[in-house]
């Protein structure tokens, strides 16, 4: 994990809940990129976040860069066509993208957000002896809008608080922020405005994380995406 | 030379059928009749038990089982093949449990269970099974009953029968059956079904009846919830309903 | 199987990537901390059956990674145990045995015995040589009557009136070595667990938060989660809410959920 770096929070809020990752690559104390992606959308509404290795995050998650936000409105109601406008448009990754989207096709329907934590916990706990460096972080809204937020160890421990989650090599500060920050029933743009903070001032006391911040909010309407301004050095 | 094509179970005939799947609807077709039929709130599925013999201990035939919590089957057809399927079928519902804590849906398992019978069409060495299968089970989208055939094809019903007594029971069930219909009415329909074609006069022992329902529980954190259960109608609750006609 | 061969995995550990970790090792990067449940738990017989009690803390090294979590795996309808070590092998190993044990149940036709749910236990960490780090307490009721068994990682067993396991097993042990006796009623009991959990949670650090009690008689289980909470947090006598637009948004995008209506069919003549 002290390899590259990285800092990711999950908050539950007020039928939303809002996911948040630094945006630093690099390797030891060198910084290479500003504009790495740790989070990423699952479904609609689930989006799920790997700190640790890289090269693990990529394998298991993406190998593209998200490409900016789409002209078009997403849906929800029909998951097999947004399916199709999801893999055209937005992210191309591997294993869990395969593995939820061979599920959509299987069984018609959307994965719900504790069936995909289910789903990544035991692709983790396969490698039990011998496992990929990552430390999955899902949240989303089910299919009756209900907020579930989990993260998990690198082989497939699931915890799931009912407040917030952190993970990464700045786990101990964000702890600490959220434990102060967090309070229950914040609305959508609270919930923003803590997480962020959350994250800016967690990472700024953990060298090789930060570097700008990237918050996604989930809420029953739609996902605010924000990229947060933050110290670059 | 008519009947070179009869003896490969993976030659086509000039026709275009695969003899040996029509053999096995055959089997299906001798076997005991078997009803499936969907209420508004639940699926009962029920089959005749019948021993050729008086000597026969009854309770040691099992044509309803259980496939996981909230699916179960009936078949009509061979028993040893109908066994071996149901062990199949058990089986991949725990290996899907183990990487989604949770129940299958009824189409997976349904999908599953066909693909299985669909492979022994298709390889060397084996034959096709002998049962149709009657499935019936509870999930997020509500009651389904399925029907899954020797040559792997499956369909969705309303109500269905399978073996001896398919076409009569059909009939009666296209006169009775309403789509309003409870499934404690679904369980008289299917008992009356199976009533039209039965030999003698029925027992609590001489039939076997599984029912696909919502049981409302609470979690131990509290929380009200409801999910799929399928559950074998035990002799007592057979007899009330016997009694009820 | 056939339909789903392709993407379901079978099952069992695969072994792909540990000779790149035993590179990365050698280089030095660091092998990742998994959450660990330092964890009290125990088990005590009574007069109608016996109970099962933990704590709810789970750790990762000194940090305590979740305040409530659960330690009381279900087995079987009449079996549940109590799992402290790495907290997802116990996990895992848990449900693998419960899926046994439910198949088993279907195949006989009658309800798993404890002591079948035990030598599955202790035959799969015995394989397993002690890496699978799961300390197991298993307590059931069965045609034979209760039965209490601890489990330890290297697949040993004991099958006890009163048994304590993981790091606060001493602290609990006390308790129990103190005032067990046979023949307890049901209130006794529970109190008794109770106080074995609570003096885990308050004497190793390992252990904490909540107490979790499940009662456990002929055809019946009583799950009951948090029984007590010693540790309950306060609330906050302030808001530490921050003001909306405190902070810098360098970009902002709102993606909306559409409802699709059904359409006609495209027009394809």
């Amino acid at each position: 994990m002290e390899y590259n770096g990285g800092a990711i929070i999950a908050m539950k809020g007020k039928g939303c809940v809002a996911i948040a990752a630094d945006r630093r690559f690099g390797i030891q104390a060198l910084t290479l990129g500003t504009d790495f992606q740790k989070v990423f959308s699952a479904t609609d509404k689930i989006y799920f976040g790997l700190a640790g290795l890289a090269t693990d995050v990529q394998t298991l998650l993406s190998n593209r860069i998200p490409s900016p936000t789409p002209p078009f409105e997403f849906t929800s109601s029909r998951p097999i066509q947004s399916f199709f406008l999801k893999t055209k448009a937005d992210i191309c990754s591997e294993k869990f993208r395969m593995k939820v989207d061979m599920y959509h096709l299987r069984e018609e329907r959307e994965i719900s957000p504790k069936t995909f934590a289910h789903m990544v916990s035991s692709t983790l706990y396969e490698k039990r002896f011998g496992g990929y460096f990552v430390f999955p972080t899902v949240a989303g809204l089910d299919a009756n809008n209900e907020p579930y937020i989990c993260n998990m160890d690198g082989i497939g421990c699931i915890t799931t608080p009912n407040d917030f989650v952190v993970s990464g090599t700045a786990e101990n500060q964000l702890y600490g922020m959220c434990e102060s920050l967090w309070e229950p029933n914040l609305e959508p743009e609270d919930l923003f405005e803590t997480i962020s903070q959350a994250l800016l001032n967690g990472v700024d006391r953990d060298a090789i994380s930060g570097w700008g911040g990237i918050v996604h909010v989930i809420t029953p309407e739609g996902v605010i995406t924000r990229t947060l301004k933050g110290r670059m050095d | 030379m008519g009947d070179r094509y009869s003896f490969s179970l993976t030659t086509f005939s000039p026709s275009g059928k695969l003899v040996q799947i029509e053999y096995a609807l055959a089997a299906v077709n001798k076997g005991v009749t078997s009803v499936g039929l969907k209420g508004t709130n639940g699926i009962v599925i029920a089959t005749e038990r019948k021993s050729h013999s008086p000597l026969l201990e009854d309770n040691s035939i099992e044509k309803v089982s259980v496939i996981c919590r909230n699916i179960g089957v009936v078949y009509s057809g061979m028993g040893p093949d109908a066994r071996i399927l149901l062990d199949k079928a058990r089986k991949s519902a725990q290996e899907y449990k183990r990487i989604y804590l949770e129940e299958p849906s009824v189409m997976i398992m349904v999908k599953e269970i066909a693909s299985i019978m669909q492979e022994f069409t298709q390889s060397g060495g084996v034959r096709p099974f002998g049962v149709s299968l009657l499935i019936a089970g509870f999930d997020d989208l509500g009651p389904s009953l399925y029907q899954v055939d020797p040559s792997g094809s499956y369909f969705a019903w309303k109500a269905s029968a399978i073996g001896k007594n398919m076409i009569n029971a059909k009939t009666f069930l296209e006169k009775r059956y309403s789509e309003t219909m409870e499934l404690e009415d679904a369980v008289h329909t299917a008992i009356l079904t199976l009533k039209e074609g039965y030999e003698g006069t029925m027992a609590e022992s001489g039939i076997e009846i599984g029912i696909a329902y919502l049981e409302h529980t609470t979690t131990k954190e509290g929380d009200k919830i409801q999910q799929g259960r399928f559950k074998k109608l035990s002799e007592p609750e057979i007899k009330d309903y016997l009694a009820n006609l | 199987m056939a339909a789903t061969a392709t993407t379901l995995p079978k099952g069992g550990f695969n072994f792909d990537l540990c000779a790149r970790n035993e590179m990365l090792a050698n280089k030095g990067v660091k092998l990742p901390k998994t959450t660990k449940t330092g964890t009290t738990i125990v088990g005590c017989l009574y007069k109608d059956g016996l109970v099962l009690g933990a704590d709810t803390r789970a750790t990762s090294g000194p940090i305590v990674a979740d305040k409530n979590c659960e330690k009381i795996h279900y087995l079987a309808p009449n079996m549940y145990c109590c799992g402290a070590g790495t907290a997802a092998d116990t996990e895992f190993t848990t449900n693998l045995i419960a899926s046994k044990l439910e198949l088993h149940s279907l195949a006989t036709g009658r309800q798993a015995r404890v002591t079948t749910a035990m030598t599955m236990l202790k035959q799969m960490l015995f394989r397993y040589q002690g890496n699978i780090g799961a300390a197991l307490v298993l307590g059931g009721f069965d045609v034979n009557g209760p039965h209490l068994y601890t489990i330890y990682p290297h697949g040993s067993t004991d099958k006890l009136p009163f048994v304590t396991m993981g790091s606060g097993s001493l602290a609990a042990m006390s308790v129990f070595e103190s005032r067990w006796k046979n023949g307890l009623d049901r209130e006794q009991a529970v109190e008794l667990v109770k106080d074995a959990i609570e003096a885990g949670i308050f004497n190793d650090l390992g252990s904490g938060s909540n107490v979790d009690v499940c009662v456990i008689t002929k055809d019946n289980v009583e799950y009951l989660r948090n029984y007590r909470k010693p540790n309950e947090r306060q609330p906050k006598l302030q808001s530490y809410k921050f003001e909306r637009g405190t902070t810098t948004a360098l970009t902002s995008d709102f993606r909306k959920f559409v409802d699709v209506v059904e359409g006609d069919a495209m027009d394809m003549s």
